[in-house]
């Protein structure tokens, strides 16, 4: 009989997943727009869940309230990264430059140093241990299905998540602003033609992207109920090898490497221990480079 | 008063000057053709005008406002649409969203209209537009940027690339277009096509307009045809 515990570890793989497909999305967006990493990322994560626990030791507002909050500190944090690490490297405009390696480079650079810098800043103003939540507000409270037990959190990342990709689908096929968003993505130079103002449509992208960082911050903070200063590093590695496993500008291919990423994370655990777990991240990464340089769905558009 | 009025336009890329103060007038209703072979600054002069570029010196006056310090998107706006060299299509999208995506604020109000002028497209809108042939990309240039409603069109070399057949359909569009009301400024390297639709025609030469007349005159011009037309004046 198949034993339920792998059902189990399946469902945890599952919500890890999908944290790792709202992050991997956020990389995903701001590469297809600027064709640059931003290394910041992370820290959106880690932003997003300080946010919600400055708000729940505050004001102990109810979860949806604390979830659209976040939401809304992730925007103006991507807002406002752009605006200091991206948007002052830009100072030409034809396609040449726009999608340049200088751009590239420099923009590296400067979304490290902001992440170093909002890091270091939650060590002193927090301290480096993990923060305590209210009992309360933990989303881990078992359920019981037949012979496997899964918890709230798992439920509840899994509808929000599912709502986000699904509200950012709809976003992008159906809006201008996603629309605009794409066109940038697709032709930096003919969005210009068209009458896009690449510089909003830029900065819209890391707005969104972010929210769905600090997004998953917040939920991960409350389902392990840990907070603390490092904790967006892991993930944002993890999202980074989604992405370059996806193929680097291809949303749909970030979100499926990102859920086999965390699938195979959560099975791995079954058999070495979960400090050994994060090999299969690093060893997919690897495998993908060697044998898939374009990810496994790049469609040969650009060499990882 | 001209609709497009260019005035000692001038541009630079990095320490190069690229147009040295080039002077250019579009009237309401007009095809105005500029010619000159490849590096003249035709293309330059192209993107300075849709705001691609910011000119160094110079005033470029669409409706008798001063747009060279404008963005792009402010241009657009104004109503002058460029379908630019290399057509700069969204080739990962399909066609139906290229065209949502030039409506702009618009919308696809003008769809019906222009499908009238591009049957191909019509049968082609939910596929990617990068599958398209050379020819019906450039119709799909030229009619994402009609469906922004335009006053005036920029059109960057359309017969670039295309087979002979092709050509001639692009060129007798433009004729179309401009007889449905728009202006129209195109560059191109095939002079004789161009001249037989212009009103009147330009020829630069290293960054200058050279010289300027009715498309009938330099069609006529023993140096536009020795240089542009490949042959000798035959006096009759």
């Amino acid at each position: 009989m198949f034993d339920p515990y792998y059902l189990q570890q399946l469902a945890i793989g599952l919500s890890q997943g999908v944290i790792y497909a709202l992050m991997a999305i956020g990389f995903t967006l701001i590469f297809g727009v600027l064709n640059v990493v931003n290394f910041a990322h992370g820290e959106v994560y880690t932003v997003g869940a300080f946010a919600g626990l400055l708000l729940i030791t505050a004001f102990a507002p109810p979860f949806l309230v604390v979830l659209f909050v976040v939401l809304a500190v992730g925007a103006a944090l991507g807002f406002g990264l752009e605006r200091i690490a991206f948007k002052p490297f830009r100072r030409f405009s034809d396609e040449a430059s726009l999608k340049s390696r200088a751009m590239r480079e420099s923009t590296l650079m400067s979304s490290l140093a902001v992440s170093i810098v909002a890091r270091e800043g939650l060590e002193i103003a927090f301290g480096s241990q993990m923060q305590t939540l209210p009992f309360e507000y933990l989303i881990n409270k078992p359920i019981a299905i037949g012979p496997v037990t899964i918890v709230t959190g798992d439920v509840i990342i899994f509808v929000v998540a599912a709502l986000m990709l699904g509200g950012l689908q709809y976003l992008l096929t159906k809006t201008r602003v996603g629309l605009s968003i794409r066109a940038v993505s697709a032709n930096p130079l003919g969005a210009k033609y068209v009458g896009i103002d690449t510089d909003r449509t830029i900065v819209t992208t890391f707005a969104i992207g972010s929210m769905m960082g600090a997004g998953a911050g917040i939920l991960v903070g409350l389902y392990y109920g840990a907070i603390f200063p490092a904790m967006g590093f892991v993930p944002g590695i993890k999202a980074f090898v989604a992405m370059v496993m996806g193929g680097l500008s291809s949303i749909p291919g970030a979100v499926i490497c990102a859920l086999l990423l965390g699938l195979s994370e959560g099975l791995a655990t079954t058999f070495i221990s979960s400090n050994w777990a994060d090999m299969v991240a690093y060893g997919f990464l690897i495998v993908t480079l060697i044998f898939f340089p374009q990810g496994l769905f790049g469609a040969g558009r650009e060499r990882v | 008063m001209s609709l497009l009025e260019i005035r000692g336009l001038t541009v630079t890329m990095g320490v190069q000057e690229i147009l040295h103060g080039v002077d250019l007038d579009v009237a309401e209703r007009g095809i105005v053709a500029v010619l000159g072979s490849n590096g003249v600054g035709k293309t330059t002069l192209m993107r300075a005008i849709s705001g691609i570029y910011k000119p160094k010196a110079g005033t470029i006056r669409f409706k008798g406002e001063d747009i060279s310090k404008l963005k792009s998107h402010e241009i657009v706006a104004r109503g002058l649409l460029q379908a630019p060299e290399g057509r700069q299509i969204f080739s990962s999208m399909s066609v139906r969203e290229n065209l949502v995506i030039g409506g702009g604020a618009h919308g696809l109000s003008e769809l019906e209209r222009i499908l009238v002028l591009f049957p191909k497209l019509g049968e082609r809108m939910s596929q990617i537009a990068g599958s398209l042939s050379g020819g019906e990309q450039q119709m799909l240039c030229i009619a994402r940027a009609l469906m922004a409603k335009p006053s005036i069109l920029l059109l960057d070399e359309p017969s670039l690339g295309l087979a002979p057949k092709f050509v001639k359909g692009i060129f007798d569009l433009v004729s179309q277009i401009r007889d449905e009301g728009l202006s129209i400024l195109i560059v191109e390297q095939n002079a004789k096509a161009a001249l037989r639709i212009a009103d009147r025609a330009a020829v630069m030469e290293s960054g200058r307009i050279a010289l300027e007349g009715r498309a009938v005159d330099l069609a006529g011009d023993p140096r536009i045809v020795e240089a542009y037309l490949g042959g000798h004046v035959h006096t009759v």
